[in-house]
């Protein structure tokens, strides 16, 4: 029996993959988290009131989602509904993370990948034209840059927000800087559906050389979106099977009625799955589960990956072309809500703080997260977190299997298995710190 | 960007944290022109820091035993390092799960295979090698980054976040009590002070720009304390905020000593005292930007 490593770069956190392979066949792949941050641990006994501010340390990278998951948990527990304003301002923080989290997942974790550079930052080693590969970097950062601007303005903080309180928001938008947003992003737009392109074309250029999307078998599909458009700050998850019909559709506080979780000896991350079944979370679980995009330009692209891949679409590479769909989706979505009146009165309701249980649900960029709190004397007795990323660990690992299978012969190891292992790590786009929080 | 360009090279290793300081520094997109990023595993696909590299930024505590492994190896071939953010600094918030029944259940972790071992806390890096320049923050903003990058010494902040949040602090509205940081709503241009919010800008190292205290949330310190206080006992700090409350609000003492002694303020503030078991002296402050 011969152990594989491989040391994972350009995903967030600190993760490896380890085979296990005898005469030529894989006998198992394993997907390990090496680090441990142990929040639900250290938590206990935090005043209930300071959790909004303290959880976005969880991971710098999904910090908003982590900031209004946590917010919305203590308003089940103290029982009060944010006014409407307050509702819009999280959606665009939550835009504002899902543009920054998928650009940086395209153009600075996968990217390469395409053109076989080290990184963003070193396109010009690659095959392709330096003078453009130049260009791409600082593009991208611009892009990129539009979701880092998008949290500042509407969660104050610039990577641990802190704009969302309990019962609504400290504040709303005044015109002017809203409208300076809007322009920003409407001059954007067009260099972010070119990257997207340019990415788009890269893909097909990289499935035409190793011949393959990803050749895993079709899975479950989990999500908090909506049915006929994407939505992030929904109260319900819902699951798909492999052949596109709905299987369940589930409020947070039953999420155990419906997925397994398990701890392994090999990683310090757990995983869970749909009833014993691998399932998908992710971007391509948010596409495959709803109807349309709602925007034109991200519907446009939409039909064009229906259109060549079917839906509900499975292979892996597609996570990646998704989360594109994704990027402009939320740069016309943004527009939309900039587009109104975000600066009157009505914030926030008042609270009064109670002890209790209580769920709130976000779809993150990497799937549906979810803060479980009890509380008791004001102070968090148990604080429990739902993390997408371990939705996908069965998924991943079940991928990495296929190719290792791909790429290993009893004669010999093909040398593209250490590009495949990233790929396929990279089209999950996994977080480690939140795995392990 | 060429590889082999003359542009000085810096490498950022991250340990044991969020992310967040690594997502901060990309943010900052300036360094691009300026220098040439070595090695940093978020996006950079190289697994070591190589020879040559003038700056090392390090971020997150070191909390296992591959930390520890890769900060002193990675320190021996680099000229500067620099300690970047709340984690590096002080171990970070995971040093509020530094007591015995938290210890205690990392520790029960141990029964994994293959795995880098956990250490029974997470430490700052200066517990294991020395550090050129301390850049607090949790995490320190893109500008912060520049300067540490290109010039410290002629970075211009205000010494305490108040100078840069501007909020007028107004003599005859005084809270009766505090509202917390999540209640209530919030007044434009008023120090939240005066609106009843537990602010600790007034002694708080400047240079943030008053990033939260501005669009209306209360400083919680995570720029760590101000120069007058850093090498001084985390009392003085304490007795500093508590005499700006007396002075600014008719809120009973008792009520504010509690509220200044919540996790989330003790996680920032004593990042430069409180630290490695107590054995170190302070941080100069002259290291400190
Ligand atoms: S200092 Fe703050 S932002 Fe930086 S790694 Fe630690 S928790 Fe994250
Ligand atoms: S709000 Fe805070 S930072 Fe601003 S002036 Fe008042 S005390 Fe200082
Ligand atoms: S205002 Fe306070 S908490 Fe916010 S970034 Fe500045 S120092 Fe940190």
């Amino acid at each position: 029996m011969a152990t594989l490593r491989f040391p994972l770069s350009r995903i967030e956190g600190h993760a490896r993959v380890e085979m296990e392979v005898h005469d030529g066949q894989v006998v198992t792949a394993h997907f390990q988290a090496i680090e441990m941050r142990g929040f639900r641990y250290f938590m206990q006994g935090t005043p209930a009131e300071q959790m909004p501010v303290i959880v976005p340390r969880i991971c710098g990278v999904c910090s908003t989602a982590h900031h209004v998951a946590s917010v919305k948990a203590l308003e089940d527990i103290f029982e009060v509904e944010p006014p409407d304003l307050a509702k819009e301002i999280r959606e665009l923080l939550l835009l504002g993370q899902l543009i920054q989290n998928q650009a940086t997942s395209l153009f600075i974790f996968t990217m390469p990948d395409r053109v076989g550079a080290s990184s963003l930052f070193h396109m010009d080693e690659s095959e392709a034209n330096p003078e453009q590969q130049l260009s791409l970097a600082r593009r991208s950062l611009k892009v990129r840059q539009v979701g880092t601007n998008l949290i500042t303005l509407a969660g104050g903080q610039f990577i641990h927000p802190i704009k969302a309180v309990i019962g609504g928001v400290t504040s709303g938008i005044q015109r002017e800087p809203a409208e300076a947003m809007r322009q920003e992003i409407e001059t954007l737009l067009p260099m972010a559906c070119q990257l997207f392109d340019e990415y788009w074309d890269m893909s097909l250029a990289m499935g035409e050389r190793i011949g393959t999307w990803g050749d895993d078998q079709p899975a479950y599909y989990i999500a908090s979106t909506g049915r006929t458009r994407p939505l992030l700050n929904s109260n319900l998850i819902r699951v798909l099977g492999p052949d596109g019909a709905e299987r369940a559709s589930f409020p947070p506080s039953l999420f155990r009625h419906y997925l397994d979780y398990e701890e392994t000896v090999y990683s310090y991350a757990g995983q869970t799955s749909y009833q014993g079944q691998v399932m998908r979370a992710n971007s391509l679980a948010r596409i495959n589960l709803a109807l349309s995009m709602g925007t034109p330009l991200a519907d446009g692209y939409l039909e064009k990956l229906t259109h060549t891949f079917g839906k509900p679409a499975h292979p892996i590479l597609l996570f990646d072309l998704c989360r594109g769909i994704e990027l402009v989706y939320a740069f016309e979505r943004a527009l939309e809500i900039l587009s109104k009146d975000l600066d009157y009165e009505d914030t926030e309701v008042p609270y009064a703080l109670k002890d209790g249980e209580g769920y709130g649900l976000v779809e993150a960029p990497r799937g549906p997260l979810i803060h479980h709190y009890t509380v008791k004397n004001g102070l968090i007795e148990d604080a429990e977190f739902v993390i997408p990323t371990v939705h996908n660990m069965l998924a991943i690992e079940r991928a990495l299997k296929v190719a290792g299978e791909r790429y290993i012969s009893p004669k010999a190891i093909n040398l593209e298995l250490e590009k495949a292992v990233g790929r396929v790590v990279r089209a999950f786009d996994p977080c480690i710190a939140c795995a392990t929080q | 960007m060429p590889e082999n360009s003359s542009l000085p090279r810096f490498a950022v290793l991250q340990l044991s944290g969020c992310a967040g300081c690594e997502v901060s520094l990309i943010n900052a997109s300036e360094w691009v022109d300026q220098y040439q990023l070595v090695y940093m595993p978020l996006v950079v696909s190289t697994h070591a820091v190589p020879e040559d590299t003038e700056v090392l930024l390090v971020s997150g505590g070191v909390r296992n035993d591959e930390d520890v492994y890769n900060l002193r190896r990675s320190v021996e071939i680099v000229e500067r390092v620099v300690a970047v953010g709340t984690c590096a600094i002080s171990g970070g918030v995971a040093n509020l799960g530094d007591r015995d029944e938290v210890r205690a259940m990392f520790m029960a972790q141990e029964n994994r295979h293959h795995l880098p071992h956990l250490l029974p806390k997470s430490h700052p890096i200066d517990a294991f090698v020395d550090v050129d320049l301390y850049l607090p923050g949790c995490p320190p903003t893109p500008e912060l980054f520049m300067a540490a990058l290109t010039n410290p010494e002629n970075f211009e902040a205000s010494s305490i976040v108040c100078s840069e949040c501007k909020r007028q602090k107004l003599k005859d509205m005084r809270p009766e009590h505090l509202l917390g940081f999540q209640q209530g709503e919030v007044q434009p241009e008023i120090c939240l002070i005066n609106q009843g919010y537990l602010c600790v800008g007034s002694s708080v190292r400047g240079g943030c720009r008053a990033i939260c205290t501005r669009p209306g949330h209360p400083c919680v310190g995570c720029r760590g304390p101000s120069d007058a206080y850093i090498e001084k006992e985390s009392q003085v700090w304490f007795d500093r905020v508590q005499n700006v409350f007396e002075r600014l609000t008719d809120i009973p003492p008792k009520e504010i000593q509690t509220a200044l002694h919540s996790p989330q303020l003790s996680l920032f503030l004593f990042q430069f005292t409180d630290y490695a078991d107590g054995e170190r002296p302070p941080r100069p402050k002259e290291k400190v930007l």
